[in-house]
């Protein structure tokens, strides 16, 4: 099948320039912008950012599952070197499922209330990979046994399951066709702490035995660190910094991934305090001009107003802000005029 | 604050909710097992204090803080609110003295405010339902003074807008100021960052932590998040099917967890930073069972690495293992 | 509160209004439902000024039966009286007990609707048993029951605000048969309301059963109201249509339905006579398609998938 070591070098994922547009109302919202980065086989990848900064989309972007009134307005995504025909739903099937595919979060949503699981799981098999129907259920059964169910429960009707056997079905189904990319939509937000761990270190597991590439959407930067290799932070539409996890939170660039970091309460810390970040993320409508962080930025320079700052490689990994590289004094004097 | 009385305390309280059965039981007529939320809670808040109850969804906890705001009727036990047993109290008129010492707030602030009303009428229905102000000038002071405890500035800005025109972390502020607005002794807080964007749980959590410091307030803080129980809380009750398990200082619960039940939630929180004893305890395995069908002896004992038969047989009693620290669990006896 | 808030507050319910009357308009059915309404209205509101007081209406002015002409536009009846001196103040007569007994149903469907949502249990049982009762009975049946009764309390020649005692009757039995059907619509709206987190902050806050009813569910309820109640006026101008037909109107007093029967009776449509019966007829068909489209129109304006905000 999969050769990891083919790929060592060529990114099984490269999305360049990628922009997605929303209608609203007869208006057009800009919603992300040049979202670029590459992701090898088998790496796992976070996609970090609050509620509105576009990492949803992004995914669902990459997928071809944008809603109908969101549009790829530039850009591109290659999956092995091939240009994968994003905003076209049709020429998209044949990718879906068997090169890239997504767990969504709410698994009771996506799973048919009067269909027994196994059935939903051969389903996928039957139709994508051509599987009789008895094929597809022997695959069934093999992937619910591979992701911690017994094969028997698959007689379960959802509503049978708790919350984070659902998300399991949810993970055999997208893992039906073996892709080599998961999508993970905030797969673990809905479920319990204890159930959570559970389901982060199945997909851990998964992703070694199955040489999977994972691509975590969060906006918990906490869990990221369980289980991912690299994190990217989103705001306001734009990747604003990219780097190892290791990286990321012992050494962060980007004021906004710094104060995100604070802002999450650490026993392991010590100190008893926050430090919240004053203001608001901005709605799709009222972005900020230049740097979109600016308003809510304590190092926020008059050159971040007029510009958007790049994401340029700095260091081990990638930031956009005008502090890194640090300008030189002259420099600074010129940008801010 | 350890030596300040209590203004909360519950004596193996219980909310037990009547069973309702698939319909062939119904046919049958078998009997359903009642929903045992609450089971026996032993609990008590002290005047200024905050105490977290940290638990997974099915717990109880949400079921506790609506008994406690007398949302719904606790079906045994007793309830003593600053030494009076408030356990049976009951309707409008003879709850009003209550409802003006206790309040609460809610998980989901776009839910919890009536998309018709302005902010002002919002944060003044208290105010005007428990018929502590009449004065108009009085009652837009009151208002203004919440509003600015809570964080909203400047306050006039925000009194006539409507909850959809207001960001997330706005709508928690002009529930909290509500709740503020009538000066209660007691907040109690149903998950209230949780719907949050983190960036901005600490801006709300800096507004509860502040008002504790100004006003002497006690607040009990119900949370699924160890860390955030942590960072607010004096002191953390654990509780696991209806039942505290452990209690105890934050930072005992956090760093020095007695009971396998908090050590194993403890180890699933994920943390920024890494962890230091995480793998001491094998991961727990399923999931919390059905309050309508809760295990004999010990209700953890099905998940517990470390149960043995005693735990099958009987339930554990609370055993003190340090001070302030308890925990009910057949392994510290 | 300051003058600066009052004002933007205003401000922002005038703008509240405008979107809602856009996007109420941009519906072809409301314009044509409004129209027809407004030209009706127009009718009820001021017959003296346009054919002259009721008296001129009840007493023969030509000869019978002739067709439309310049002198008598829809002709004139078998006693020789204008049809459109009748039809004008019946517009006033139909409009008005349509519109009266649409405001009693819809006073007892809110209230019984509410009370019974809100409360549930053995009140939301009792009470829509008693519903149900008055959803199916007979409007024609509750009419022959209640008539000795109004009739014996006023006495024949008396009046009742205005109302001669067989379109008192008529109303009543209009009201009491159409709220079953607004409580119905309340009750469900009702019932998902109170599940709603802020009637469970309203408790906490300390707001009583009746202020959480009328401050908190009501506003949420009218949309629905609205929309349902146009319908309501419809059905009533159909029902005091079919009963006014069936010889309960006054002569007196005629409205279309009065105007209908007695062309029936008079054979005027087997003698030709289309404009005698088609003229009322046409009317209450307008008067009751121009409701139904004012009611499809607010029901898909407030239609929750449509909108973002309740």
């Amino acid at each position: 099948m999969k050769n990891p070591c083919q790929q060592a070098k060529a990114p099984i994922l490269a999305v360049e320039g990628l922009a997605v547009d929303y209608r609203l109302r007869g208006s057009s919202l800009p919603t992300i912008r040049d979202v670029s980065f590459e992701i090898q086989a088998g790496e796992a990848v976070a996609l970090v950012g609050e509620s509105g900064s576009g990492k949803t989309t992004t995914a669902m972007a990459i997928a071809g599952l944008l809603p109908p009134n969101a549009a790829v307005s530039g850009g591109e995504v290659r999956y092995r070197g091939d240009r994968l025909p994003i905003d076209d739903d049709a020429a998209m099937r044949p990718h879906r499922w068997s090169e890239i595919s997504v767990v969504f979060q709410g698994a009771m949503n996506a799973l048919n209330p009067v269909h027994r699981i196994i059935k939903q799981i051969a389903e996928p098999c039957q139709l994508q990979l051509g599987m009789s129907r008895d094929e597809a259920i022997a695959r069934a059964r093999e992937l619910l046994e591979l992701v911690g169910i017994s094969a028997e429960r698959g007689r379960a009707y959802p509503h049978e399951l708790s919350g984070g056997m659902r998300q399991r079905v949810m993970i055999a189904m997208a893992l039906a066709c073996s892709p080599s990319i998961v999508i993970g939509d905030e797969p673990t937000t809905a479920l319990d702490v204890i159930t959570q761990a559970q389901i982060l270190k199945l997909l851990t597991a998964l992703r070694s035995q199955l040489n999977l590439a994972l691509i975590l959407i969060t906006h918990d930067l906490s869990v990221v660190a369980e289980c991912c290799d690299r994190v990217m932070i989103m705001y306001a539409g734009r990747l604003v910094e990219d780097g190892s996890v290791a990286d990321i939170f012992a050494n962060p660039k980007h004021p906004y991934t710094k104060l995100l970091i604070e802002s999450i309460p650490n026993p392991e810390h010590g100190k008893r305090m926050v430090r919240p970040i004053p203001g608001d993320p901005p709605t799709l409508q009222h972005r900020p001009s230049g740097c979109a962080f600016r308003s809510r930025c304590p190092s926020a320079m008059p050159v971040c107003a007029t510009e958007v700052p790049n994401l340029k490689r700095w260091e081990q990994g990638r930031v956009a802000c005008y502090l890194h590289p640090p300008m030189k004094h002259e420099e600074k004097a010129l940008a801010n005029a | 604050m350890p030596d300040a009385p209590d203004i909360l305390r519950l004596e193996n309280l219980q909310v037990h909710f009547p069973g309702r059965g698939g319909v062939l039981d119904h046919i049958l007529g078998r009997p359903s097992a009642a929903v045992r939320a609450v089971d026996g809670v032993d609990l008590a808040v002290r005047r200024g204090e905050i105490v977290a109850i940290v638990g997974e969804s099915g717990s109880g906890k949400s079921t506790l803080g609506r008994v406690i705001t007398k949302l719904i009727q606790p079906t045994g036990g007793r309830l003593l609110f600053d030494g009076d047993d408030v356990t049976s109290m009951k309707g409008f008129s003879a709850l009003r003295p209550y409802r003006h010492r206790v309040q609460m707030i809610f998980q989901d602030a776009y839910q919890a405010l009536n998309p018709r009303h302005t902010v002002f009428d919002i944060v003044a229905e208290p105010l005007r339902s428990l018929r502590l102000v009449t004065d108009h000038t009085q009652l837009t002071q009151r208002v203004r003074q919440s509003h600015a405890a809570a964080g909203l500035n400047p306050p006039e800005e925000f009194f006539a807008r409507f909850p959809h025109e207001l960001s997330g972390g706005q709508r928690q502020r002009v529930v909290i100021a509500g709740a503020l607005a009538v000066a209660p002794d007691l907040i109690v807080a149903d998950e209230p960052v949780s719907m949050l964007d983190v960036s901005i749980r600490a801006q709300i959590l800096q507004v509860l932590m502040d008002l504790r410091q100004q006003r002497n307030m006690a607040l009990l803080f119900i949370t699924h998040d160890l860390p955030v129980a942590w960072l607010i809380a004096d002191r953390i009750a654990v509780m696991y099917l209806g039942r505290v398990v452990e209690t105890g200082t934050a930072d005992d619960i956090t760093f020095r967890p007695r009971h396998p039940y908090t050590v194993a939630l403890r180890n699933a929180t994920p943390h920024v930073r890494g962890h230091s004893d995480r793998e001491k305890l094998p991961a727990l395995k399923g999931e919390i069972p059905s309050a309508a069908r809760i295990p004999n002896g010990c209700r953890f004992h099905p998940r517990c690495p470390l149960a043995f038969a005693r735990c099958r047989e009987d339930a554990p009693p609370t055993i003190e293992v340090g001070p302030e620290h308890t925990t009910a669990c057949w392994l510290m006896k | 509160m300051t003058k600066l808030t009052a004002e933007s507050r205003r401000h922002l319910r005038t703008q509240a209004i405008k979107s809602f009357l856009r996007r109420f308009l941009g519906h072809n059915g409301a314009w044509l439902g409004l129209l027809a309404l407004a030209f009706f209205l127009v009718l009820a509101a001021m017959p003296g000024a346009l054919v002259g007081p009721l008296q001129t209406a009840i007493t023969a002015t030509g000869d019978f039966l002739i067709p439309p002409s310049t002198q008598h536009l829809l002709g004139t009846d078998e006693i020789g009286r204008d049809v459109l001196n009748l039809i004008v103040h019946g517009a006033r007569t139909s409009l008005t007990i349509a519109l009266v007994s649409t405001v009693i149903s819809l006073i007892v469907g809110i209230t019984v609707g509410m009370t019974s949502g809100y409360y549930g249990g053995r009140i939301d049982a009792w009470l829509m048993r008693t519903t149900d009762f008055f959803f199916v009975i007979p409007s024609f049946v509750l009419a022959l029951v209640i008539t000795p009764v109004v009739l014996e309390v006023i006495g024949r020649g008396g009046d009742i605000l205005g109302f001669r005692p067989s379109l008192f009757v008529i109303i009543l039995v209009i009201g009491s048969t159409s709220w079953a059907f607004v409580a119905r619509i309340v009750r469900s709206q009702t019932l998902s309301l109170r599940e709603r987190q802020f009637v469970e902050r309203a408790r906490v806050v300390g707001t009583n059963d009746l202020n959480i009813m009328v401050h908190h569910l009501l506003p949420l309820l009218v949309p629905q109201v609205a929309a349902n109640g146009a319908l309501v006026v419809a059905n009533a101008i159909y029902t005091e249509t079919a009963l006014s037909f069936l010889g309960l109107g006054d002569p007196l007093q005629p409205s279309w339905g009065t105007l209908l029967s007695l062309a029936e009776r008079a054979g005027a449509a087997s003698s030709g006579a289309w404009w005698y019966f088609g003229a009322p007829g046409l009317c209450v068909l307008i008067v009751s398609l121009g409701f139904v489209l004012v009611g499809n129109a607010l029901d898909d304006t407030f239609n929750p998938r449509r909108r973002a905000i309740p």
